[in-house]
Protein backbone atom coordinates (compact mmCIF):
# COMPACT_ATOMS: atom_id res chain seq x y z
CA UNK A 1 0.00 0.00 0.00
CA UNK A 2 2.98 2.29 0.93
CA UNK A 3 4.29 1.90 -2.62
CA UNK A 4 1.06 2.29 -4.54
CA UNK A 5 0.21 6.01 -3.23
CA UNK A 6 3.26 7.77 -4.98
CA UNK A 7 2.58 6.04 -7.89
CA UNK A 8 -1.11 6.97 -7.75
CA UNK A 9 -0.18 10.43 -7.47
CA UNK A 10 1.93 10.52 -10.34
CA UNK A 11 -0.58 8.63 -12.18
CA UNK A 12 -3.30 10.79 -10.92
CA UNK A 13 -1.59 14.16 -11.61
CA UNK A 14 -0.15 13.11 -14.84
CA UNK A 15 -3.76 12.03 -16.08
CA UNK A 16 -5.35 15.26 -14.17
CA UNK A 17 -2.93 17.82 -16.39
CA UNK A 18 -3.11 16.01 -19.58
CA UNK A 19 -7.38 16.16 -19.07
CA UNK A 20 -6.83 19.81 -18.75
CA UNK A 21 -4.36 20.50 -21.15
CA UNK A 22 -6.98 18.43 -23.80
CA UNK A 23 -10.31 20.24 -22.12
CA UNK A 24 -8.73 23.92 -22.15
CA UNK A 25 -11.29 26.39 -21.85
CA UNK A 26 -13.28 24.60 -19.55
CA UNK A 27 -10.48 23.21 -17.02
CA UNK A 28 -7.46 25.91 -17.74
CA UNK A 29 -8.01 27.22 -14.21
CA UNK A 30 -7.53 23.51 -12.55
CA UNK A 31 -4.90 23.17 -15.13
CA UNK A 32 -3.50 26.95 -13.53
CA UNK A 33 -3.37 25.67 -10.09
CA UNK A 34 -1.62 22.45 -10.64
CA UNK A 35 1.06 24.21 -12.39
CA UNK A 36 1.86 26.93 -9.38
CA UNK A 37 1.66 24.04 -7.21
CA UNK A 38 4.37 22.26 -9.41
CA UNK A 39 6.39 25.62 -9.72
CA UNK A 40 6.28 25.96 -6.04
CA UNK A 41 7.79 22.25 -5.28
CA UNK A 42 10.10 21.96 -8.10
CA UNK A 43 11.62 25.69 -6.79
CA UNK A 44 11.56 23.91 -2.72
CA UNK A 45 13.01 20.50 -4.36
CA UNK A 46 15.54 23.08 -6.21
CA UNK A 47 16.20 24.74 -2.53
CA UNK A 48 16.41 21.26 -1.07
CA UNK A 49 18.85 20.32 -3.47
CA UNK A 50 21.45 23.10 -2.33
CA UNK A 51 20.57 22.78 1.22
CA UNK A 52 22.04 19.29 1.04
CA UNK A 53 24.91 20.37 -1.18
CA UNK A 54 25.86 23.20 1.58
CA UNK A 55 25.19 20.76 4.38
CA UNK A 56 27.69 18.20 2.86
CA UNK A 57 30.55 20.82 2.47
CA UNK A 58 29.70 22.31 5.99
CA UNK A 59 30.44 18.58 7.35
CA UNK A 60 33.82 18.53 4.66
CA UNK A 61 34.93 21.63 6.62
CA UNK A 62 34.03 20.36 10.38
CA UNK A 63 36.17 17.34 9.65
CA UNK A 64 38.77 19.24 8.48
CA UNK A 65 38.78 16.95 5.22
CA UNK A 66 40.92 16.61 2.42
CA UNK A 67 40.12 19.78 0.12
CA UNK A 68 38.18 21.44 2.81
CA UNK A 69 39.26 25.32 0.88
CA UNK A 70 36.89 24.28 -1.73
CA UNK A 71 34.07 23.83 0.89
CA UNK A 72 35.06 26.87 2.43
CA UNK A 73 34.95 29.03 -1.10
CA UNK A 74 31.83 27.38 -1.99
CA UNK A 75 29.76 28.44 1.30
CA UNK A 76 31.53 31.93 1.51
CA UNK A 77 30.52 32.78 -2.15
CA UNK A 78 27.15 31.08 -1.46
CA UNK A 79 26.75 32.82 1.75
CA UNK A 80 27.80 36.48 0.22
CA UNK A 81 25.66 36.27 -3.04
CA UNK A 82 22.18 34.66 -0.95
CA UNK A 83 22.26 37.62 1.68
CA UNK A 84 23.04 39.74 -0.80
CA UNK A 85 19.93 39.25 -3.09
CA UNK A 86 17.87 38.97 0.11
CA UNK A 87 18.70 41.69 1.47
CA UNK A 88 19.08 44.41 -1.41
CA UNK A 89 17.33 42.66 -4.09
CA UNK A 90 17.55 40.26 -6.71
CA UNK A 91 17.19 43.09 -9.20
CA UNK A 92 18.90 45.62 -7.63
CA UNK A 93 21.35 46.90 -10.31
CA UNK A 94 24.23 46.88 -8.10
CA UNK A 95 23.95 43.20 -6.98
CA UNK A 96 23.37 41.88 -10.64
CA UNK A 97 26.75 44.14 -11.22
CA UNK A 98 28.76 42.24 -8.63
CA UNK A 99 27.09 38.98 -9.93
CA UNK A 100 27.95 39.27 -13.24
CA UNK A 101 31.60 40.41 -12.64
CA UNK A 102 31.88 36.81 -11.15
CA UNK A 103 29.70 35.05 -13.35
CA UNK A 104 30.49 36.80 -16.72
CA UNK A 105 34.35 36.28 -17.29
CA UNK A 106 34.08 32.89 -15.36
CA UNK A 107 31.78 31.57 -17.94
CA UNK A 108 33.01 33.14 -20.64
CA UNK A 109 36.73 31.50 -20.17
CA UNK A 110 34.84 28.09 -19.76
CA UNK A 111 33.08 28.72 -22.74
CA UNK A 112 36.27 29.87 -24.30
CA UNK A 113 38.30 26.76 -22.42
CA UNK A 114 35.58 24.53 -24.13
CA UNK A 115 37.22 25.53 -27.91
CA UNK A 116 40.70 24.58 -27.18
CA UNK A 117 39.29 20.85 -25.48
CA UNK A 118 36.63 20.41 -28.34
CA UNK A 119 39.50 20.42 -30.59
CA UNK A 120 41.26 17.93 -28.62
CA UNK A 121 38.76 15.47 -28.31
CA UNK A 122 37.21 15.36 -31.48
CA UNK A 123 40.99 14.75 -32.38
CA UNK A 124 40.85 11.93 -29.71
CA UNK A 125 37.82 10.47 -31.45
CA UNK A 126 39.25 8.77 -34.03
CA UNK A 127 41.74 7.30 -32.35
CA UNK A 128 39.34 5.95 -29.86
CA UNK A 129 36.47 4.99 -32.29
CA UNK A 130 38.48 4.04 -35.41
CA UNK A 131 37.46 4.72 -38.96
CA UNK A 132 33.85 4.26 -39.53
CA UNK A 133 30.66 5.65 -40.86
CA UNK A 134 29.71 8.00 -38.33
CA UNK A 135 33.53 9.04 -37.39
CA UNK A 136 34.11 9.84 -41.13
CA UNK A 137 31.25 11.66 -41.66
CA UNK A 138 31.20 13.53 -38.93
CA UNK A 139 34.99 14.33 -39.69
CA UNK A 140 33.89 15.56 -43.50
CA UNK A 141 31.11 17.33 -42.09
CA UNK A 142 32.90 19.23 -39.78
CA UNK A 143 35.80 20.64 -42.13
CA UNK A 144 32.79 21.41 -44.72
CA UNK A 145 30.78 23.15 -42.11
CA UNK A 146 34.10 25.02 -40.65
CA UNK A 147 34.78 26.08 -44.22
CA UNK A 148 31.36 27.44 -45.20
CA UNK A 149 31.13 29.06 -42.22
CA UNK A 150 34.29 31.53 -42.94
CA UNK A 151 32.11 32.62 -45.96
CA UNK A 152 35.01 32.44 -48.81
CA UNK A 153 32.65 30.73 -51.21
CA UNK A 154 29.65 32.10 -50.76
CA UNK A 155 31.57 35.45 -51.24
CA UNK A 156 32.87 34.28 -54.77
CA UNK A 157 28.83 35.02 -55.83
CA UNK A 158 28.95 31.82 -58.31
CA UNK A 159 25.55 30.11 -58.98
CA UNK A 160 26.27 26.75 -59.51
CA UNK A 161 28.22 26.89 -56.41
CA UNK A 162 25.43 28.88 -54.51
CA UNK A 163 23.07 25.85 -55.36
CA UNK A 164 25.34 23.20 -53.95
CA UNK A 165 26.10 25.44 -50.75
CA UNK A 166 22.33 25.51 -50.25
CA UNK A 167 22.10 21.62 -50.56
CA UNK A 168 24.88 20.92 -47.96
CA UNK A 169 23.41 23.38 -45.66
CA UNK A 170 20.59 21.11 -46.02
CA UNK A 171 22.05 18.05 -45.19
CA UNK A 172 22.07 18.20 -41.48
CA UNK A 173 18.37 18.91 -41.33
CA UNK A 174 17.46 15.47 -42.59
CA UNK A 175 19.90 14.15 -39.63
CA UNK A 176 18.09 16.31 -37.35
CA UNK A 177 14.70 15.41 -38.13
CA UNK A 178 15.10 12.03 -37.40
CA UNK A 179 17.52 12.64 -33.92
CA UNK A 180 14.40 14.76 -32.74
CA UNK A 181 11.48 12.60 -34.03
CA UNK A 182 13.62 9.89 -31.93
CA UNK A 183 14.25 11.94 -29.12
CA UNK A 184 10.65 12.97 -29.05
CA UNK A 185 9.34 9.00 -29.39
CA UNK A 186 11.43 8.09 -26.66
CA UNK A 187 10.41 11.17 -24.59
CA UNK A 188 6.47 10.60 -25.24
CA UNK A 189 7.32 7.03 -24.30
CA UNK A 190 8.72 7.51 -20.57
CA UNK A 191 5.90 10.26 -20.47
CA UNK A 192 3.21 7.67 -20.68
CA UNK A 193 5.21 4.87 -18.66
CA UNK A 194 5.25 7.41 -15.92
CA UNK A 195 1.96 8.28 -15.81
CA UNK A 196 0.96 4.62 -16.03
CA UNK A 197 3.25 3.98 -13.26
CA UNK A 198 5.43 1.45 -14.58
CA UNK A 199 8.27 3.54 -14.24
CA UNK A 200 9.05 5.32 -11.09
CA UNK A 201 12.14 7.92 -11.17
CA UNK A 202 10.88 9.61 -7.51
CA UNK A 203 11.97 6.28 -5.87
CA UNK A 204 10.50 2.59 -5.02
CA UNK B 1 37.39 54.48 -15.07
CA UNK B 2 36.84 54.23 -11.30
CA UNK B 3 37.85 52.17 -8.51
CA UNK B 4 34.88 49.56 -8.65
CA UNK B 5 35.50 49.61 -12.43
CA UNK B 6 39.01 48.67 -11.66
CA UNK B 7 38.31 46.25 -9.01
CA UNK B 8 35.53 44.14 -11.20
CA UNK B 9 37.92 44.19 -14.13
CA UNK B 10 40.80 43.09 -11.55
CA UNK B 11 37.81 40.43 -10.56
CA UNK B 12 37.57 39.07 -14.39
CA UNK B 13 40.77 39.51 -14.70
CA UNK B 14 41.92 36.62 -12.07
CA UNK B 15 38.85 34.76 -12.62
CA UNK B 16 40.01 34.53 -16.69
CA UNK B 17 43.86 33.43 -15.27
CA UNK B 18 42.48 30.89 -12.80
CA UNK B 19 40.08 29.03 -15.82
CA UNK B 20 42.64 28.89 -18.24
CA UNK B 21 45.38 27.75 -16.08
CA UNK B 22 42.98 24.56 -16.54
CA UNK B 23 45.53 24.05 -19.74
CA UNK B 24 48.81 23.22 -16.86
CA UNK B 25 46.39 20.92 -15.54
CA UNK B 26 43.84 20.49 -12.84
CA UNK B 27 45.17 22.65 -10.38
CA UNK B 28 44.19 25.14 -7.55
CA UNK B 29 43.03 27.96 -9.02
CA UNK B 30 41.16 26.05 -11.44
CA UNK B 31 39.03 24.06 -8.90
CA UNK B 32 38.65 27.47 -6.68
CA UNK B 33 36.87 29.33 -9.71
CA UNK B 34 34.62 26.75 -10.41
CA UNK B 35 33.35 26.40 -6.79
CA UNK B 36 33.17 30.29 -6.85
CA UNK B 37 31.32 29.99 -9.58
CA UNK B 38 28.95 27.51 -8.14
CA UNK B 39 28.58 29.57 -4.62
CA UNK B 40 27.63 32.75 -6.34
CA UNK B 41 25.14 31.02 -8.87
CA UNK B 42 23.19 28.88 -6.44
CA UNK B 43 23.16 31.78 -4.12
CA UNK B 44 22.00 34.01 -6.86
CA UNK B 45 19.62 31.32 -7.68
CA UNK B 46 18.28 30.44 -3.84
CA UNK B 47 17.49 34.52 -3.35
CA UNK B 48 15.62 34.45 -6.44
CA UNK B 49 13.54 30.93 -6.37
CA UNK B 50 12.93 32.53 -2.46
CA UNK B 51 11.44 35.61 -3.53
CA UNK B 52 10.15 35.55 -6.92
CA UNK B 53 8.45 32.07 -6.45
CA UNK B 54 8.36 31.15 -2.66
CA UNK B 55 6.97 34.10 -1.21
CA UNK B 56 4.73 35.35 -3.74
CA UNK B 57 3.42 31.91 -4.50
CA UNK B 58 3.21 29.89 -1.50
CA UNK B 59 3.14 32.54 1.53
CA UNK B 60 1.83 35.66 -0.10
CA UNK B 61 -1.57 33.82 -0.41
CA UNK B 62 -1.61 32.27 3.10
CA UNK B 63 -1.08 36.17 4.54
CA UNK B 64 -3.86 37.35 1.92
CA UNK B 65 -6.41 34.75 3.79
CA UNK B 66 -4.96 36.08 7.30
CA UNK B 67 -3.27 33.36 8.10
CA UNK B 68 -6.12 30.69 7.98
CA UNK B 69 -5.70 28.04 5.64
CA UNK B 70 -7.61 26.91 2.44
CA UNK B 71 -7.29 23.93 0.19
CA UNK B 72 -5.89 25.51 -2.28
CA UNK B 73 -2.96 27.04 -0.15
CA UNK B 74 -2.31 23.74 2.55
CA UNK B 75 -1.55 21.29 -0.39
CA UNK B 76 1.32 22.84 -1.40
CA UNK B 77 2.38 23.73 1.54
CA UNK B 78 2.07 20.51 3.16
CA UNK B 79 4.11 18.93 -0.02
CA UNK B 80 7.25 21.16 0.92
CA UNK B 81 7.54 20.44 4.66
CA UNK B 82 7.27 16.96 3.32
CA UNK B 83 10.12 17.75 0.47
CA UNK B 84 11.84 19.82 3.55
CA UNK B 85 11.73 16.48 5.31
CA UNK B 86 13.96 15.26 2.70
CA UNK B 87 17.15 16.94 4.62
CA UNK B 88 17.01 14.67 7.25
CA UNK B 89 18.18 10.92 6.85
CA UNK B 90 15.34 9.02 8.74
CA UNK B 91 12.65 11.11 6.93
CA UNK B 92 14.12 10.51 2.97
CA UNK B 93 10.79 8.64 1.88
CA UNK B 94 8.27 11.40 3.09
CA UNK B 95 10.08 13.38 -0.08
CA UNK B 96 8.29 10.75 -2.70
CA UNK B 97 4.84 12.20 -2.52
CA UNK B 98 6.08 15.97 -3.98
CA UNK B 99 8.48 14.01 -6.12
CA UNK B 100 5.55 12.13 -7.55
CA UNK B 101 3.40 14.74 -8.03
CA UNK B 102 6.10 16.73 -9.69
CA UNK B 103 6.98 13.46 -12.27
CA UNK B 104 3.77 13.05 -13.02
CA UNK B 105 3.14 16.81 -14.06
CA UNK B 106 6.14 16.71 -15.64
CA UNK B 107 5.41 13.39 -17.81
CA UNK B 108 1.34 14.89 -18.38
CA UNK B 109 3.88 18.74 -19.73
CA UNK B 110 6.34 16.51 -22.00
CA UNK B 111 3.83 13.89 -23.80
CA UNK B 112 1.81 17.15 -24.62
CA UNK B 113 4.74 19.27 -25.62
CA UNK B 114 6.85 16.65 -27.60
CA UNK B 115 3.68 15.53 -29.34
CA UNK B 116 2.55 18.78 -30.30
CA UNK B 117 5.96 21.02 -30.38
CA UNK B 118 8.54 18.23 -31.84
CA UNK B 119 6.65 14.93 -32.93
CA UNK B 120 4.20 16.42 -35.28
CA UNK B 121 5.45 19.54 -36.80
CA UNK B 122 8.51 17.00 -37.49
CA UNK B 123 6.17 14.38 -39.02
CA UNK B 124 4.46 17.04 -40.94
CA UNK B 125 7.30 18.60 -42.44
CA UNK B 126 8.69 15.71 -44.08
CA UNK B 127 4.45 14.26 -45.12
CA UNK B 128 4.14 18.10 -46.30
CA UNK B 129 7.23 17.29 -49.09
CA UNK B 130 5.17 14.81 -51.08
CA UNK B 131 2.41 17.02 -51.34
CA UNK B 132 0.61 17.34 -54.77
CA UNK B 133 1.43 21.20 -55.02
CA UNK B 134 4.21 20.39 -54.31
CA UNK B 135 5.57 17.28 -57.00
CA UNK B 136 3.92 18.74 -59.92
CA UNK B 137 4.00 21.66 -61.95
CA UNK B 138 1.58 22.24 -64.59
CA UNK B 139 0.39 18.50 -64.30
CA UNK B 140 3.87 16.94 -64.37
CA UNK B 141 5.76 15.60 -62.02
CA UNK B 142 9.07 17.71 -60.40
CA UNK B 143 11.06 15.17 -60.55
CA UNK B 144 13.77 17.06 -58.22
CA UNK B 145 10.98 18.02 -55.43
CA UNK B 146 9.88 14.25 -55.39
CA UNK B 147 13.69 13.04 -55.19
CA UNK B 148 14.37 15.60 -52.43
CA UNK B 149 10.99 14.45 -50.43
CA UNK B 150 12.00 10.68 -51.22
CA UNK B 151 15.68 11.40 -50.50
CA UNK B 152 14.92 13.12 -46.91
CA UNK B 153 12.27 10.50 -45.30
CA UNK B 154 15.00 7.39 -46.25
CA UNK B 155 17.35 9.91 -44.00
CA UNK B 156 14.90 10.21 -41.15
CA UNK B 157 13.80 6.45 -41.71
CA UNK B 158 17.79 5.32 -41.64
CA UNK B 159 18.59 7.59 -38.27
CA UNK B 160 15.84 6.22 -36.89
CA UNK B 161 17.16 2.30 -37.71
CA UNK B 162 20.26 3.25 -36.27
CA UNK B 163 18.72 3.52 -32.88
CA UNK B 164 17.40 -0.22 -33.33
CA UNK B 165 18.75 -2.83 -31.73
CA UNK B 166 17.03 -5.48 -31.78
CA UNK B 167 19.14 -8.57 -32.96
CA UNK B 168 17.83 -12.18 -34.44
CA UNK B 169 19.95 -15.70 -33.66
CA UNK B 170 22.04 -16.11 -36.45
CA UNK B 171 23.54 -19.26 -36.14
CA UNK B 172 25.28 -18.90 -32.90
CA UNK B 173 25.81 -15.43 -32.56
CA UNK B 174 22.87 -12.45 -32.41
CA UNK B 175 23.11 -9.98 -34.89
CA UNK B 176 20.51 -7.06 -36.69
CA UNK B 177 19.26 -8.49 -40.39
CA UNK B 178 20.88 -7.40 -43.23
CA UNK B 179 18.50 -4.40 -44.11
CA UNK B 180 18.66 -3.19 -40.46
CA UNK B 181 22.34 -3.05 -40.76
CA UNK B 182 22.34 -1.39 -43.97
CA UNK B 183 19.93 1.27 -43.16
CA UNK B 184 21.90 1.71 -40.28
CA UNK B 185 24.76 2.29 -41.37
CA UNK B 186 23.35 5.13 -44.04
CA UNK B 187 21.61 6.62 -40.50
CA UNK B 188 25.06 6.59 -39.34
CA UNK B 189 26.09 8.96 -42.30
CA UNK B 190 23.34 11.39 -41.87
CA UNK B 191 23.89 11.47 -37.73
CA UNK B 192 27.79 12.17 -38.45
CA UNK B 193 26.81 15.31 -41.11
CA UNK B 194 24.53 16.30 -38.26
CA UNK B 195 27.22 15.83 -35.57
CA UNK B 196 29.87 17.38 -37.49
CA UNK B 197 27.91 20.88 -38.32
CA UNK B 198 26.69 20.93 -34.95
CA UNK B 199 30.08 20.55 -33.25
CA UNK B 200 31.18 23.20 -36.09
CA UNK B 201 28.11 25.68 -34.22
CA UNK B 202 29.63 25.14 -31.45
CA UNK B 203 33.10 25.42 -31.79
CA UNK B 204 32.61 28.59 -33.57
CA UNK B 205 30.49 30.17 -30.36
CA UNK B 206 33.44 28.57 -28.09
CA UNK B 207 36.12 29.78 -30.41
CA UNK B 208 34.52 33.51 -30.41
CA UNK B 209 33.86 33.46 -26.29
CA UNK B 210 37.46 33.12 -26.10
CA UNK B 211 38.48 35.76 -28.48
CA UNK B 212 36.11 38.26 -26.92
CA UNK B 213 37.53 37.64 -23.53
CA UNK B 214 41.16 37.54 -24.48
CA UNK B 215 40.24 41.05 -26.21
CA UNK B 216 38.34 42.24 -22.80
CA UNK B 217 41.95 41.11 -20.67
CA UNK B 218 43.65 43.53 -23.54
CA UNK B 219 41.27 46.36 -23.25
CA UNK B 220 41.62 46.44 -19.33
CA UNK B 221 44.88 46.15 -19.15
CA UNK B 222 45.61 48.98 -21.80
CA UNK B 223 42.90 51.03 -19.61
CA UNK B 224 45.19 50.64 -16.79
CA UNK B 225 48.18 51.88 -18.57
CA UNK B 226 46.76 54.74 -20.24
CA UNK B 227 44.01 55.33 -17.23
Amino acid sequence: MKKAIPILIAGLSGLLVLVALIWQPQLAGWLEVVLNWAVIIASVAALVAMATLLLAHTRKIIMVRHGFIYSVILIGAFLVSFVGGMTAGVENPSYLRWIAAIQQPAEASLLGLAALVMAAAALRLFHQRGWSALTVSFGISALVFLVLGLGWLQALQIPQLDIVIGYLEALPLVGMRGLLIGMGLGALLLGLRIVLGLERPYGE
Amino acid sequence: MNALDVIIGLIGFALTLMVFSYLLGYNFFFRAALYLLVGISSGYIAAVLITKVILPLLIAPIQAHNGQFSPLTVVPLLLCLLLVLMLFPRTVSAGKLPLAFLVGVMAALTIAGVSRGTLAPQLLSIVNRFSPSLVQTDGEPAWGQILEAVFILLGVVAVLFTFHHRTHLKGDTEARSGLVEGLSSVGQVFIGITFGMLFVGFYTTALTALIAQLGTIKDFILSLITG
